[in-house]
């Protein structure tokens, strides 16, 4: 009758090709779901280059003048790729993209850990591996510190305007602030978020059982009733007169103060607060299937150069565990020492801990009812 | 055939007929639509030469940022590559997309009307779950990610526009001319080639426009999709988020939008100087016919 | 030409969309049906639960309020665009391409830039602001969300209606005039109906997307313009739950779907009516 494709056959023909796509992965084969072996995991890898490095990391989180100078000293090419949160950086990783370095939260380095992928790494190999802060030989997130080393740290706490507002407590009631009202962000993150109404409410920072997570969740929308928004940016929305109020990171307020210095630094202030002071850490690491793994050593090596270490802070702003880093970054907290984050804070605060899928999922639930 | 339109004086007597003077006022409109969409581009433009790593403050006069930019390799890499996937996303996804269309308003009957809808489908997928679906369907057929990929990525999401925007001029020309064709003589494809395509001319055109705008300014299909390295702009600078945007971005797009304008100007200019009496672009798009 | 023949032309896209969009579709669907595993990974399985979390009432809110907003940008749209891309079919000139490619030049800068000098513009205590000598408040409420959303849009909604207006047929409009008089008149009943599928592809390329749109919301937004974009992002960027948010989207995609097909219908009832008038 008609020759071409009839509509029938059409039909028939794509929805088979939808049923076998899923039939495909139905049967088991999941995809993300690869962790290494022991034995890839303990390779022996000797510290000298082998290959170009490709660096997988935040935007804007490290000088590039100190890859050029590896480049230079290492004859080696440097490339960086991007991502823009940890779950995002998982995904490539899964998806088979082979990096070099990467920076994971520490968070995440546990559970990479005990994935098996990251890379052991042999401190003998590293250099500078004993000016690092003692306070990272066993951290809890990566016993025997074998798989990491740090990058910087950070704390979380209130930034705020001293212009305009009054009353600051040094608490995280300060996120509900009378004479702000109106004018507050909190972080756009669910961690961050009720992680502080947690601490607020007396509870342990990662807190999930049900009747405490019923609490904190009172607490946040009380909160949101100070709110101007959320936001991950605390220099522009306090910069642009925005916010009055930022539950912010320690490094938000040095890269503020530092677009401001030549009109009004003095008006952003950052505390941390009695209740509890979240401390994060970011982590550098090397994935089990790093291509050039040796290359990534002799880069590890180089950031944790306590002079390249100091160069790195003026840039990022935020303090790292490098012992004769400290006045770098002093230099750049001199007006406020909340903003320091000493041993004692990494030893008192609150670090965020991995949550188990179900944990994950009942915070996220509070998250999405406040914020629906 | 119908005046070209362009030789007609811009405001003709019967148009200030009713009362007001249309033209002034639709003109003042668009005048201002045009504020609205450069005034942050302005801003942008300024900002690229901020003495101070800073998108928000204003603190000197600097031109660091673009010679930073002409010194980060990467950086031009990861533009080159966005315009190379936008431009290859663009022509395939053009034919491909105005292939469907006319195959869906053209084959009468009920065929046409169900696929109509069932292409709509890309346009209300959020491209998180295009870009984790693409992603997990390269990994299960073992193809490593590349600037291939996510041009595999982008035409696929891009289809569905060209389809709509095509259909939405397809819909009212008429079938009588390509009918008029076939009886002196053309075979159906030279109707096609002589006679539909021409007409269509302006919505392809439009087509190949919106979808180069959104392969090049994509995040979210990209950074699923994307191998190691080169990066496409758009994830890098979103990837930013976290720690701030720097101003070398601004110097980027000022740059692009300086090289396009131009290249714009010396379409319409140069054959102009070169003696025709049309635009370059106006032939280029055959609008003068 | 035949049915069969232009049935052809279907082929190419067809196989296409059938391999690189309908595989994924079933990919996604078949994550939706699994479980959360380790770093958003998917345990595959037949858990048809997620579908009755993802039916929560607690999202109904956020998904009127999406598509308000994307209803509210796309008819913007259409009431600035219109106007746009009529002045410039019809009184351009020999300017006419270039007027056009200034609306698309714009999107050569990364959204990303351009929303934060709207930031610059707009904030308190931003340009805007000192000009105005008190601060503009508008940063933070729904109607810089759906600024932002109408900013991002324009250009698809200009593009289609220029497209469909562009070379039409002068003779039809010269026989309006002539039969209707006005050129109100012969706007309503010549000009406009010939734009209609136009104005619908525009309108269909700017509230689609717009619904699941997130960057709006996330940038410019306020406590309370939480939009279905940034819940499904948070599923899959925040709780790594991926099958959930697979979930949520099929129902998301399944009533947008839905509501299309009623719009559309309406829409050529509406064409129908307008052929008759």
């Amino acid at each position: 009758m008609e020759n071409g494709i009839g509509r029938r056959e059409f039909l028939r023909g794509s929805a088979g090709l939808v049923l076998g796509g899923s039939t495909l992965l139905s049967a088991g084969c999941g995809v993300g779901q690869e962790t290494g072996s022991e034995e890839a995991v303990k390779k022996v890898v000797p510290a000298k280059v082998d290959g170009d490095l490709l660096v997988f990391n935040w935007t804007e989180y490290m000088d590039p003048k100190l890859i050029t100078s590896f480049e230079d000293r290492y004859k080696v090419k440097v490339r960086t790729a991007n991502f823009d949160s940890m779950p995002s950086m998982m995904a490539k990783l899964r998806s088979g993209n082979a990096y070099d370095v990467i920076f994971p939260t520490a968070d995440y380095v546990n559970r990479l850990v005990q994935a098996n992928m990251l890379l052991e790494l042999d401190r003998d190999k590293l250099r500078n591996a004993e000016t690092i802060y003692s306070f990272f030989d066993d951290p809890w997130y990566d016993g025997k510190s074998a798989h990491t080393v740090p990058y910087a740290m950070y704390t979380t706490g209130i930034a705020w305007r001293d212009d305009k507002v009054e009353g600051i407590s040094g608490s995280w009631n300060d996120l509900m602030n009378e004479s702000a009202k109106g004018k507050v962000f909190m972080l756009d993150d669910f961690q961050e978020g009720i992680g502080q109404a947690n601490l607020l409410n007396g509870f342990d920072l990662n807190a999930t059982d049900p009747a405490e997570l019923a609490k904190t969740k009172e607490t946040l929308e009380q909160q949101k009733e100070f709110l101007r928004g959320y936001s991950t940016n605390a220099a522009p929305q306090l910069l642009s007169g925005a916010a009055w109020i930022h539950h912010a990171w320690n490094g938000d307020i040095i890269n503020t103060r530092n677009q401001a210095k030549n009109k009004n630094p003095e008006l952003y202030k950052f505390e941390t607060c009695k209740e509890g002071i979240p401390v994060g850490s970011d982590c550098m690491a090397i994935p089990v299937n790093a291509k050039s793994p040796g290359t990534a050593l002799l880069f590890l090596d180089w950031i944790l150069d306590p002079v390249n270490a100091s160069q790195n802070i003026q840039y990022h702003g935020y303090p790292m565990p490098i012992e004769g880093s400290e006045d770098s970054f002093a230099e750049l907290a001199a007006d406020d020492p909340a903003i320091e984050v000493s041993v004692e804070d990494l030893e008192g605060g609150s670090q965020f801990k991995e949550l188990s899928v179900a944990e994950r999922k009942a915070w996220d639930r509070v998250w999405t009812e406040v914020k629906a | 055939m119908n005046g070209p339109d362009e030789l007609r004086p811009a405001a003709s007597p019967r148009a200030t007929r009713g009362g007001y003077d249309r033209p002034r006022f639709l003109w003042a409109v668009t005048a201002s639509v045009y504020l609205f969409l450069y005034a942050p581009i302005a801003v942008v433009i300024l900002f690229s030469f901020n003495g101070i790593k800073s998108l928000q403050v204003l603190d000197g006069f600097s031109l660091q940022w673009y010679e930073t930019f002409w010194n980060d390799e990467e950086l031009r890499e990861s533009l080159i590559a966005s315009i190379q996937i936008a431009a290859i996303t663009t022509v395939v996804a053009t034919v491909i997309g105005t292939a469907l269309a006319l195959g869906t308003v053209r084959s009468g009957g009920r065929t046409g009307s169900w696929l109509g809808i069932l292409l709509l489908i890309p346009l209300v997928t959020p491209e998180i779950v295009a870009g984790v679906s693409a992603f997990v369907l390269f990994a299960q057929l073992g193809v490593h990610l590349s600037l291939t990929t996510i041009i595999l990525a982008h035409i696929t999401f891009s289809i569905s526009y060209v389809v709509v925007v095509v259909r939405g001029r397809l819909a009212s020309l008429g079938t009588d001319r390509e009918e008029a064709a076939l009886d002196l003589g053309a075979t159906p494809w030279q109707a096609v080639r002589l006679v539909t395509l021409p007409a269509l001319w302006p919505a392809i055109l439009a087509a190949a426009m919106i979808v180069f705008a959104l392969s090049f300014d994509d995040f979210v299909l990209s950074f699923f999709t994307t191998g190691e390295t080169p990066q496409p702009l758009p994830v890098r600078i979103y990837s930013a988020l976290r720690f701030g945007i720097s101003p070398t971005i601004n110097a980027v797009g000022t740059v692009m939008m300086l090289v396009s304008a131009l290249f714009i100007a010396l379409a319409i200019a140069l054959p102009r100087l070169l003696g025709r009496r049309e635009s370059g672009l106006a032939v280029l798009t055959g609008s003068s016919r | 030409m035949t049915n069969a023949f232009w049935r052809r032309f279907l082929v190419p896209g067809a196989l296409w969309l059938a391999f690189f969009f309908a595989v994924p579709l079933g990919i996604a669907i078949a994550i939706s049906l699994g479980q959360a595993a380790e770093f958003g990974g998917v345990i595959y399985g037949f858990h048809p639960e997620n579908y009755a979390d993802a039916l929560d009432p607690l999202f109904a809110p956020i998904l009127v309020r999406s598509v308000g907003y994307a209803a509210a940008t796309a008819l913007l749209c259409l009431v600035i665009g219109y106007p746009v891309a009529y002045t410039i079919a019809r009184f351009g000139g020999p300017y006419k391409n270039a007027l056009i490619a200034a609306i698309l030049l714009p999107f050569l800068i990364n959204y990303l830039v351009r929303t934060y000098a709207w930031v610059a513009l707009l904030a308190d205590e931003g340009l805007l602001s000192s000009v105005a000598g008190e601060p503009l408040g508008i940063l933070n409420t729904p109607v810089a969300v759906v600024g932002g959303l109408v900013y991002g849009y324009l250009g698809f909604m200009i593009l289609p209606i220029y497209a469909s207006l562009e070379r039409m047929d002068r003779a039809l409009i010269e026989a309006g005039k002539d039969l209707y008089g006005s050129p109100r008149q012969t706007f309503r009943h010549v000009t406009w109906p010939q734009t209609l599928p136009g104005v619908l592809a525009g309108s269909l390329l700017v509230f689609l997307p717009a619904v699941g749109d997130f960057v709006s919301a996330q940038l410019l937004g306020g406590p309370d313009t939480y939009m279905v974009g940034n819940l499904i992002q948070q599923q899959f960027y925040g709780a790594d739950n991926w099958p959930f948010g697979a979930a949520l989207t099929v129902v998301l995609m399944a009533f947008l779907m839905v509501f299309v097909a009623f719009f559309l219908r309406g829409g050529r009832a509406a064409e129908r009516r307008e052929a008759l008038a």
